[in-house]
């Protein structure tokens, strides 16, 4: 067994932890930890796939960022601690079977389209090329995104304004 | 992959057409964001700078096209670009760029101008706050984005492009139609118009997709090129036919369905008459001149996928909207309806045109009638602002001593459309003269005169067609033959069959009527003696208002033969093109037999030429003394007056069997809910009812308690399972989504 | 199994989207959604990487996932903006309460 391996499923058991951690927290702050514990496990596989710059921006934004915009909308709307908002039963039967049913098919799909396994032969890319490859190929998405950034910060800013009186 | 252009890459002409087109989009951003505090008079002069610096960059495009020779302007054109893949459908966009397209971009940037400047006049007393919405600087946001729309649509190269900037002007039509939106007559006619125009629309986009489907190209070039293809190699569009008439028919026809609601024609025209509701610059801007127009702008850009039974179509639904928009004309009281229904009749005309064959003549004549038509109603919105929101004529009479300038400016354009001019035959050296309308509109009669009785087809000796479409492929608009019929289809039933005589005669006795009931119109208007002496005091003209109509004027009686005529005949491809019928230029006589052209015109002279004056004097005679005569012939002819006021009752029959069938069909479901539904809801309920009482007599209360709860409880969340998907839990959406695919999933899996 | 391939990626992510997917359906708390729909977005963002490193050897995958996690960011910030003004409106974060649009 390679060192390789052993990470991956290291970060392959931690991950499913933290996500079906989620899944059973009925505490919302609970709910916002897992997520961070999964979040933080992607990451470590990003830097497993050589994808150091991603695995970073996925520390620093996701973990970082949004996690803490997460944790903050709890804070300021769960003010009612005590109540429990659970679904009914049913529901929760049918999510989980449609969601088992989910996994399966796509489970053996996977499995049966399973080619060779193959080592990567790609070079480890630098942050460099990422910036280049930005600012040539994908301007367009990135001038776009950039602007959708902009619009949802007024957006944001503008949603959450003390109410004019 | 990307999808921008190298601004090099684009040809001088084509920029200066792009930011034109960009500018007004420009206006409306500003004006959309901070026009209200922009303020009253100033969000106006920012959008009408916006329009105007367009106008003089298409009139430097304009210029700069005219010193190009037919090299330098295929040079000009750039590849459109790559924008996306529909399936393999390369979808690209571009400039289509060709005489049409320019002089077209200037006619609209200068009528809009020149409209926009008088809006600011006219808005000033209008822009009352109306639920505490200031509505200046959204009357002129609105128009800044229909200037942008309507221009995109002009340089569009590309039939899904195109369909955009229709939608596009359409939406506008409706913000701008319902901008009184607090008046119930206004919001139900923008709707009445959104609608009409679905309808015609839905052809619209079936056709879209025909072409999609059976030509796998939606550019204007690529799509020309595939038909002729399709034509020469009898493809599935010429060899299947669905209801007598082959599928290549059928896309023409669903094509010409938008222009058939875009341009008012029948039996969709009756949202035009009741468009006028808006303020009277837009009627002037969107519903007369331009936006009307782009029905028969379409035609033009699709008329080399008309067959010539498609042609036939639309020749037919040109002739019988011309007919019954002039017959209803003759009876409006309303200035602004009195001008709706004639711009119907004229684009009646266009669409006759078009159908015929007569390619130059009705874009001529659409040019003319955009000046002429422009004019006239902000003749008439400067006649209902100076009278106080009067728009009855039969109230109005002797304005002209009141507002002068409005009353010489408006009796241009009804020589204009009326047809004066004075024919060659009448003429010393042979050089008639006339406004506008007098050449266009006779020569659409001179074409039709020609299919409808020319013995030899001019068509039969011309290399026409097909042949062009591949010899020239980068220009747009090929198989362009004033007087001839472009598609030679070997397979079509009425090839170069001479057409139905009314589609001649109608037309002519339609010519009569036309100065008939422009003359009346003025005549009652400003002529006379004052009808209602509170109008006639408060009348008044200002300054701001009536100077456009005054460069309105000047286009009207410059936009004649010899200005525009060789412009829009330039965007016929070879010179041959441009050499039917057009009347009385000699040069045009050359070789292939067409100096029946010019006889032709001559001999046409002798019928029509005199229209105006019979129908100016017809006019004159009954209403030379106000009122009394024309009331008195009104009861003479009683059903017909009274059918012709109520406009042939389309309105009516429309409401009776459209609105009337979705009525009786909610009746009909009203019924179904209450006797069937309810009644088996009824049913079960008795049924529940009785056996809970057996149970409770016959079983021990006791025994049976836990039971009865147990299935209660059963009963309540079985219905919560049966309510739960429709009370809008987004969650048991996205379950219901998730267990789907996972059914597909499975079954890929599995199966 | 013992070298790691793109299909061992492919189940990991199918896991964290089957999860992410069982707690958009089953919570009624909105910040649970949203955190759900984090789970969806971080799944897509692997199976995006993973194809990258494994398939096309280009840099595509991973610029993919970046757009996708600036999304995903930005989605958050909209998103709990406008949660903080449903809280307002009817003092509850249950998603269930705004179930009729009204003004």
């Amino acid at each position: 067994m390679t060192g390789e391996a052993i990470a991956f499923y290291l970060l392959a058991a931690v991950v499913t932890a933290f996500a079906l951690g989620c899944v059973l927290a009925s505490n919302i702050v609970r709910m916002a930890l897992c997520l961070l514990g999964t979040l933080g496990g992607v990451a470590l596989l990003y830097f497993l796939m050589a994808a150091n710059f991603l695995g970073a921006i996925q520390l620093i934004v996701y973990a970082g960022g949004t996690l803490i915009v997460i944790v903050f909308g709890v804070m300021l709307t769960s003010r009612a601690y005590g109540t429990k908002l659970r679904v009914r039963p049913l529901e929760m039967i049918g999510a989980a079977v449609v969601t088992l049913a989910l996994l399966a098919g796509l489970t053996a799909i996977l499995v049966r389209t399973a080619g060779p396994v193959v080592s990567p032969s790609t070079p480890d890319f630098g942050v460099a090329q990422i910036g280049t490859e930005l600012l040539s190929t994908y301007l367009v998405p990135f001038e776009v995104i950039s602007v959708l950034l902009l619009a949802v910060m007024i957006g944001a800013a503008y949603l959450v304004q003390p109410e004019k009186k | 992959m990307v999808g921008i252009a190298h601004p090099t890459s684009m040809s001088n002409i084509e920029q200066l057409l792009v930011a034109g087109v960009l500018i007004p989009l420009a206006s409306f951003l500003i004006l959309a964001l901070c026009g209200y505090r922009l303020g009253k008079p100033l969000a106006g002069w920012v959008a009408v700078l916006a329009i105007a610096s367009s106008c003089v960059l298409s009139a430097a495009a304009l210029v700069k096209w005219h010193g190009l020779d037919e090299a330098g302007r295929l040079a000009a054109r750039s590849a459109p670009v790559l924008w996306a893949y529909l399936g393999s459908v390369p979808l690209a966009f571009g400039v289509n760029l060709d005489s049409l397209t320019l002089i077209m971009f200037f006619m609209v940037t200068l009528v809009s101008t020149c409209i926009f400047v008088f809006s600011v006049g006219y808005m000033a007393g209008h822009s009352d706050e109306i639920d505490g919405l200031s509505k200046f600087h959204r009357f002129f946001t609105y128009l800044s984005l229909f200037g942008f729309s309507m221009l995109l649509l002009l340089i569009a190269d590309n039939l899904l492009l195109l369909f955009i900037s229709w939608e596009l002007v359409g939406l506008c039509s409706y913000l701008l139609i319902g901008f009184y939106f607090h008046k119930k007559s206004a919001s139900t006619a923008a709707i009445k118009a959104f609608v009409t125009n679905r309808v015609g629309d839905c052809g619209f986009i079936i056709g879209l997709g025909m072409a999609y489907l059976y030509l796998g190209d939606l550019s204007l070039s690529g799509a020309a090129q595939a038909f002729a293809g399709q034509w020469q190699t009898h493809g599935p569009l010429f060899s299947q036919t669905f209801l007598g008439l082959n599928l290549a028919t059928w896309m023409g026809i669903l094509l010409f369905c938008g222009a058939i609601g875009k341009s008012a024609q029948f039996p969709l025209h009756v949202w035009l008459p009741d468009a006028m509701e808006g303020p009277t610059p837009v009627s002037a801007l969107i519903h007369a001149a331009t936006m009307v127009a782009a029905g028969v702008y379409l035609t033009a850009r699709i008329f080399v996928l008309l067959t010539p039974e498609a042609q036939l179509f639309v020749a037919v639904i040109g002739c019988i909207t011309l007919t019954l928009a002039a017959l209803v004309a003759m009876v409006q009281t309303d200035i602004k309806k009195v001008l709706a229904y004639s711009t119907i009749s004229q684009l009646g005309y266009m669409m006759l045109g078009m159908g015929v064959g007569a390619w130059i003549a009705a874009l001529f004549h659409l040019l003319t009638h955009a000046f002429f038509k422009a004019l006239m109603f902000l003749g008439s919105g400067q006649v209902i602002e100076g009278c106080h929101h009067e728009q009855d004529m039969r109230k109005m009479g002797g304005l002209w001593r009141k507002m002068p300038v409005t009353c010489g400016t408006f009796l241009v354009g009804v020589l204009a459309i009326a047809g004066a001019g004075i024919p060659a035959i009448w003429m010393p050296n042979h050089t008639p003269f006339g406004l506008g309308g007098y050449f266009s509109k006779d020569e659409i009669l001179a074409v039709a005169y020609h299919r409808v009785y020319g013995e030899e087809n001019v068509a039969a000796d011309a290399p026409v067609g097909r042949g062009e479409a591949e010899a020239s492929p980068h220009t747009g608009n090929t198989a362009v033959v004033a007087g001839a019929a472009p598609i030679q289809n070997p397979k079509s039933k009425i090839q170069n069959a001479a057409l139905p005589p009314w589609l001649f005669w109608i037309p002519i006795i339609i010519a009569y009527i036309t100065p008939f009931y422009m003359l009346r119109a003025w005549w009652l208007t400003f002529m006379g003696k004052p009808r209602d002496h509170h109008v006639y005091d408060h009348a008044h003209e200002s300054p701001l208002m009536y100077l456009p109509l005054v460069v309105l004027a000047l286009g009207t009686f410059f936009s004649s033969y010899y200005l525009f005529r060789p412009l829009v005949a330039d965007a016929a491809p070879t010179p041959f093109l441009t050499a039917a019928f057009d009347g009385e230029a000699t040069e045009a006589a050359d070789a292939h037999g067409l100096l029946i052209g010019h006889t032709t015109h001559a001999a046409l002279a002798r019928i029509v030429g005199g229209a105006f004056v019979v129908g100016f004097f017809v006019a004159w005679v009954l209403y030379r003394r106000g009122l009394g005569l024309a009331e008195k012939l009104a009861t003479a002819l009683r059903p017909v007056h009274v059918l012709l006021s109520h406009k042939f009752f389309f309105d009516e029959f429309y409401g009776l069997v459209f609105v009337g069938g979705t009525m009786v069909l909610k009746a009909v479901s009203y019924a179904f809910d209450k006797y069937v539904v309810d009644a088996l809801v009824n049913l079960s309920a008795l049924v529940t009812e009785r056996l809970s009482w057996i149970s409770g007599t016959i079983l021990d209360q006791g025994v049976v308690d836990g039971a009865v709860n147990g299935v209660g409880r059963g009963t309540w969340s079985l219905g919560g399972l049966a309510r739960s998907p429709q009370v809008g839990r987004i969650r048991n959406y996205i379950l219901f989504a998730a267990g789907s695919v996972a059914v597909v999933v499975l079954w890929m899996a599995f199966a | 199994m013992l070298t790691i391939g793109l299909t061992h990626y492919l189940v990991l992510a199918a896991v964290l989207f089957c999860c992410g997917l069982y707690v958009m359906t089953t919570k009624r708390n909105a910040v649970g959604i949203l955190i759900g729909a984090e789970l969806v977005l971080n799944a897509a963002c692997l199976n995006l990487v993973a194809f990258s490193r494994y398939r096309t050897g280009r840099l595509d995958g991973q610029i993919a996932a970046l757009f996708v996690i600036v999304l995903a960011a930005a989605e958050a910030a909209i998103a709990i903006a406008i949660f903080v003004n449903y809280y307002r409106l009817l003092s509850t974060i249950d998603a269930d309460e705004g179930r009729q649009l009204r003004g």
